[in-house]
């Protein structure tokens, strides 16, 4: 298990490293340099942004002292705020969205591991046809589309109360926390729910749950022992893929809730074209996921003894 | 029974031969009566079939220009009132005047009366109150909500900063509803007094005879008369912000959003079929080496490439990034597709009819061919037509955040990123697009199940 | 033998009832293509420390049998329409599902065909096998596992201990099998069901787990009810034997009646087409022409009819009853009827 978690930790340092490396090389291939689009600067104060950013060094050298400055956690200075570490951006706001995407993925799978097994301990009875239709729903509509109706259902909600239950927008008690999260994690809670269900629907046809039932088990049992641990783990499996998926969703809902959080920063580096935020958010970004797949896999590792000792 | 009834006289069975009952089919006829035999997919596949229908030949049939901009309908949803009133042409109003009154002193009040003058049109609506005391000039307010629940005045229109004039001409963008407008006392320094007086006023929706002359509904501007009734151009889906025709836009978009959300996944399942097969194929380092490779690309960010294609083919913030886009999304989502196709073909090496058919002497060619392709194409097209939801997504996504197709261009995804904007007031700017993008993701998730469950017994969802 | 027939359950009355008794057991399933009768009255019982073979080939309803008793087939769409299963005294059928008081797991234990999935995976075998003594023992998790490293033990797996704390995975499939067994035995059943144990097994395995089981029952006097389609398995633990065909059962009796003095055509035609070695027999074997009836709508007569060299008239359109042979043995062929002109010892004789 040690050799096995060394060994993946490994691979995603490498993996880090290659998408750093793809960034910067990919936005050194841009024609020009990040600083063409600056207006009319005089050369003094161009020359003096070049060697500011280090962009009068050959390209060879930028790389190695760029990647030296990664390696120490230091993503350097904001293009178009030209006081802000990009760390000082990173830490500020990536709490905001590590919160919003944490009750997101939480939401999801408990949601979805409770939806999915519910249905197909009612399979084609009413909730599951019920569920399983508001499952495709919730597959085939687009993220933003919830986020936008969540919002707008909101407003009609607190109209109708004559007070705020939940606030439209902004960041910073529980009670903002909860429908953006929500809306978040619908969709991922969806395509879970499904995942669960299939899941569910072979393990209870199952030789194991037959063997556990001719033991004579109470059915409560049965369910949590035998049938439940044993159809999560597909949905283990995809946890990581559905945290990058969160993540990439995070950037609509903090856009439509007006949340303070990296993704809506890193949206508006890229209309800004703030070239040290996009690439410093970039490379984070790809770590973040990067170990969060590592951890999903050492966590099914723990649930699935198979691996375990591979 | 008694049994006497009995005979015990031996018989000859006829043995039952074995017989073939049903004529042999080929793997895609068998393939097609189960796809047919499920009815969601049926359906799905009839409501594919109907949107390819209606992006090709909706604009032939619908000849409205998808950038037009009809003024008199903004925003208008599906169904709203056509109506138009003939009026004659504009005249300048002189407003009214009064005496300045003095007061007792105190706080200031508000007017005592606020009425419309003449008829609230959209071409004007023409407001008059009777003097304050102590008045030194006056604010005008209008809110398409009634402002009686919680106070808000909504937009201020302008100030009167004479005391004499008590009147005041709202010409701003009027649509036909009820507004609300307000009038609030300033004193002669210019700041507010706390009260105001409130007055709802329904506007009617007017033309010229001129004005319906150029916009077509008539042919000459000598045939209607001030007073008349005509009725404005149609739009069944309603109008977008812009005024503009929003069925015509959601065809010219749906042009857009299914070109990128067909081509790109044909292009990323194209170069993964590729770059899987070679993989499968040679095996050992290179194919280890291959996956490595893919492993590395599917941790790539998206939108960090996005971004990059923008600026290499030199889109700047505000262009359409159509190409960019679909490139984006070949450069990065082909290792699922070559993942699988390699699985596959290692898979379909290790067979016993390929080692049979090798013994048999047949060529490699012949292998691929006559095997290989055909044995792995009912994954492939599931995952193509997986692939196509998930394309419609990001074309969507990207538009959203105001990187992928911009205005003017319609596409379903920047729709409804305009729509959002309006969505408290016009949510049909919102649902259209939303829903049509839903519609077809459902359609072709719905046909991806069905053709999964029909091709491959291997891949076949409990469901 | 003008009597009238006799039923099976009337054909012996000990005066102590029998341990395990099955009654006129009949089992539909609700499918797409209409209701199939999988089980069509069956009826058998058995006696402490005894074991019952049930064979026949597939789809012939031994499972569907055994797991009905058990309550182990999905309802819906299974359904047992009617028939009684009482083990000693107590009613299988409706007593199911009464918390601790299961009669699945206490009084009769259930190994299966295929061990390798028989098995939870993600479940130590030693808290699988100390889950059975927490639920009906009420013992504490440490007391049962204490209590499941002996039955593994018992089972003959080296390094019990250790081996209790592994994985499924981990386990060879005999290895599996004996904790299977284990399992099963581990609330001291008084009554064993094997649906076919050594079927998914290596031939040398198959002996190894068979001889546990015999070695095991003499230990614990529990009587064990076998399914199989191995004729050479019925011959090496059987005391009785249960031929069915098409839901029913075909011939009843003691493993030599129905050995050497087969009574039905059907017994005949699996005798003769399995492989045997003895010299004086012809070596070739001979299959079974045709297939089993269908059971979406079972024949009136005799279910073996289209497939039968000795087939009557009576045949076809008369379903035979269970015609007594002797003591203990008896079959459903009118070629024992009284007035069946054809000499049944005849076509028996072999």
């Amino acid at each position: 298990m040690l050799m096995y978690t060394l060994k993946r930790l490994l691979q995603g340092v490498v993996t880090v490293w290659f998408i750093a490396t793809a960034t910067f090389f990919a936005m050194h291939a841009v024609p020009g340099n990040p600083l063409t689009n600056e207006k009319a600067v005089s050369p003094k104060i161009w020359a003096e942004l070049q060697k500011r950013y280090g962009l009068d060094k050959p390209l060879l050298e930028q790389y190695g002292l760029y990647i030296k400055n990664m390696a120490s956690g230091d993503f350097g200075v904001s293009y178009t705020q030209q006081n802000r570490q990009v760390n000082d951006i990173i830490t500020e706001h990536f709490k905001v969205s590590a919160t919003l995407g944490i009750l997101a993925v939480v939401f999801a799978a408990f949601g979805g591991i409770l939806w999915g097994a519910l249905t197909a301990m009612y399979r084609n009875r009413a909730p599951d046809i019920v569920i399983v239709f508001l499952v495709i729903l919730g597959i085939s509509v687009p993220g933003f589309v919830f986020a936008a109706f969540g919002q707008l259902s909101l407003v009609k909600v607190n109209d109708w109360l004559g007070f705020t239950l939940f606030p439209v927008a902004g960041w910073g008690t529980v009670q903002h926390m909860i429908v953006p999260s929500m809306v978040l994690g619908l969709g991922t809670m969806a395509f879970l729910t499904r995942l669960m269900r299939s899941s569910m629907l072979e393990i209870v046809n199952s030789d194991f749950v037959r063997t556990a039932r001719s033991k004579g088990l109470p059915m409560t049992r049965i369910f949590r022992k035998h049938e439940l641990r044993n159809a999560i783990l597909p949905v283990i499996t995809v946890l990581g893929p559905s945290i990058a998926a969160i993540t990439t969703g995070g950037f609509v809902v903090e856009l439509v809730f007006a949340i303070p959080g990296l993704g809506r920063y890193f949206v508006q580096a890229v209309q800004q074209l703030d070239y040290t935020v996009i690439m410093g958010t970039t490379v984070f970004y790809g770590a973040f996921l990067v170990f969060m797949v590592i951890a999903v896999d050492l966590l099914y590792g723990m649930v699935d003894p198979r691996v375990r000792l591979e | 029974m008694t049994t006497n009834a009995l005979s015990f006289e031996p018989v000859r069975v006829e043995r039952e031969v074995e017989t073939i009952s049903r004529p042999s089919l080929s793997y895609w006829q068998d393939a097609w009566l189960r796809l047919k035999a499920n009815t969601r997919a049926i359906v799905s596949l009839y409501l594919v079939i109907g949107l390819l229908l209606f992006t090709v030949f909706g604009p032939w049939l619908w000849q409205v220009d998808s950038s037009a901009q009809d003024l008199d309908q903004i925003s208008a949803p599906p169904g709203a009132e056509r109506a138009v009133t003939v009026v004659d042409e504009y005249r300048p109003w002189q407003g009214a005047t009064a005496t300045p009154v003095a007061g007792a002193g105190g706080e200031l009040q508000a007017p005592a009366s606020l009425s419309v003058a003449g008829d609230a049109t959209t071409r004007a609506v023409r407001l008059q109150w009777s003097a304050a005391p102590d008045a030194g000039g006056y604010r005008i307010y209008r809110s398409i909500f009634d402002t009686a629940p919680d106070g808000a005045l909504g937009l201020p229109l302008g100030d009167v900063l004479d005391p004499t004039t008590v009147s005041f001409e709202d010409r701003l963008d009027l649509q036909p509803l009820t507004y609300h407008y307000s009038v609030v006392t300033l004193d002669d320094r210019g700041r507010e007094a706390t009260g105001y007086t409130s007055v709802p006023v329904e506007v009617t929706r007017v033309i010229t005879a001129a004005q319906a002359h150029a916009k077509g509904l008539i042919d000459s501007a000598d045939v209607v008369r001030p007073g008349d009734v005509l009725k404005l151009q149609m739009h069944p889906l309603g109008t977008d912000y812009l005024g503009r025709d929003m069925l015509a836009r959601l065809m010219h978009g749906a042009r857009v959003s299914l070109f990128i959300g067909i081509v790109a996944p044909f292009a990323f399942v194209l170069v993964g079929i590729f770059y899987g097969s070679v993989a499968g194929f040679m095996g050992g380092r290179v194919d280890q080496l291959l996956m490595r490779f893919a492993d590395f690309v599917v941790a790539l960010p998206f939108l960090l490439f996005m971004i990059l294609f923008r600026i290499l083919f030199n889109v700047q913030p505000g262009d359409n990034s159509i190409l960019p886009m679909m490139v984006a999304m070949v450069v990065l989502s082909w290792p699922a597709v070559a993942r699988l196709v390699r699985g596959q073909i290692l898979q379909i090496r290790e067979e016993g009819y390929i080692g049979a058919s090798r013994l048999l002497g047949a060529k490699t060619n012949y292998l691929v061919l006559r095997h290989m392709i055909p044995n792995t194409m009912g994954v492939i097209l599931v995952t193509l037509t997986f692939a196509v939801p998930s394309a419609i997504f990001t074309e969507a996504f990207l538009s959203f955040i105001g990187m992928g197709v911009a205005p003017p261009t319609p596409s379903w995804g920047s729709m409804c990123n305009e729509g959002l904007k309006t969505m408290l007031t016009t949510p049909h700017e919102l649902i259209f697009p939303a829903a049509f993008i839903s519609i077809t993701v459902l359609a072709f998730n719905l046909l991806g199940d069905g053709l999964r469950d029909a091709l491959d017994a291997r891949m076949r969802a409990t469901e | 033998m003008s009597a009238p027939p006799a039923t099976l359950s009337a054909e012996a009355a000990p005066a102590r009832p029998p341990l395990l008794e099955v009654a006129d057991l009949r089992v539909e399933f609700d499918t797409y293509g209409g209701t199939v009768q999988a089980v069509r009255g069956v009826s058998f019982s058995l006696e402490r420390g005894k074991t019952l073979a049930i064979v026949g080939e597939s789809g012939c309803g031994k499972s569907v049998t055994v797991q009905s008793i058990m309550g182990l087939i999905p309802m819906p769409p299974g359904r047992i329409t009617r028939g009684i299963a009482k083990i000693d005294g107590q009613d299988m059928l409706r007593d199911q599902r009464i918390d601790g008081k299961d009669i699945r797991g206490r009084l009769v234990g259930m190994i299966f065909q295929d061990p390798m999935t028989s098995l939870n995976p993600t479940m130590t075998i030693g808290d699988q096998i100390a889950e059975t003594l927490q639920v009906h023992a009420g013992h504490s998790h440490r007391r049962a596992f204490a209590r499941a490293v002996e039955l593994i033990d018992m089972t003959r797996i080296p390094e019990a201990a250790k081996r209790a704390r592994q994985y499924p995975f981990e386990f060879s499939g005999g290895m599996l099998q004996r904790s299977m067994i284990a399992m099963s035995l581990a609330c001291e059943p008084s009554v064993l069901i094997a649906d076919e144990p050594t079927t998914a097994l290596d031939v040398t395995i198959q002996a190894q787990i068979l001889d546990l089981m015999a070695d095991l029952q003499r230990d614990n006097g529990m009587a064990i009810v076998l399914i199989t389609h191995d004729l050479g398995v019925v011959a090496r633990m059987a005391d009785d034997v249960l031929v069915m065909y098409a839901g029913e059962v075909v011939e009843h009796g003691g493993v030599d009646d129905v050995f050497y003095r087969s009574a039905h055509p059907y017994t005949l035609g699996l005798k003769a087409a399995m492989p045997s070695n003895r010299t004086d027999a012809a070596q070739e074997l001979t299959p079974i022409d045709g297939s089993p009836p269908d059971l979406f709508a079972p024949p009136e007569g005799c279910g073996y009819f289209a497939r039968c060299p000795h087939a009557m008239r009576a045949c076809e359109a008369t379903h035979p009853p269970a015609f007594a042979i002797a003591g203990g043995h008896d079959a459903r062929c009118w070629l024992h009827h009284a007035d069946c002109d054809r000499d049944a010892a005849q076509v028996y004789r072999r």
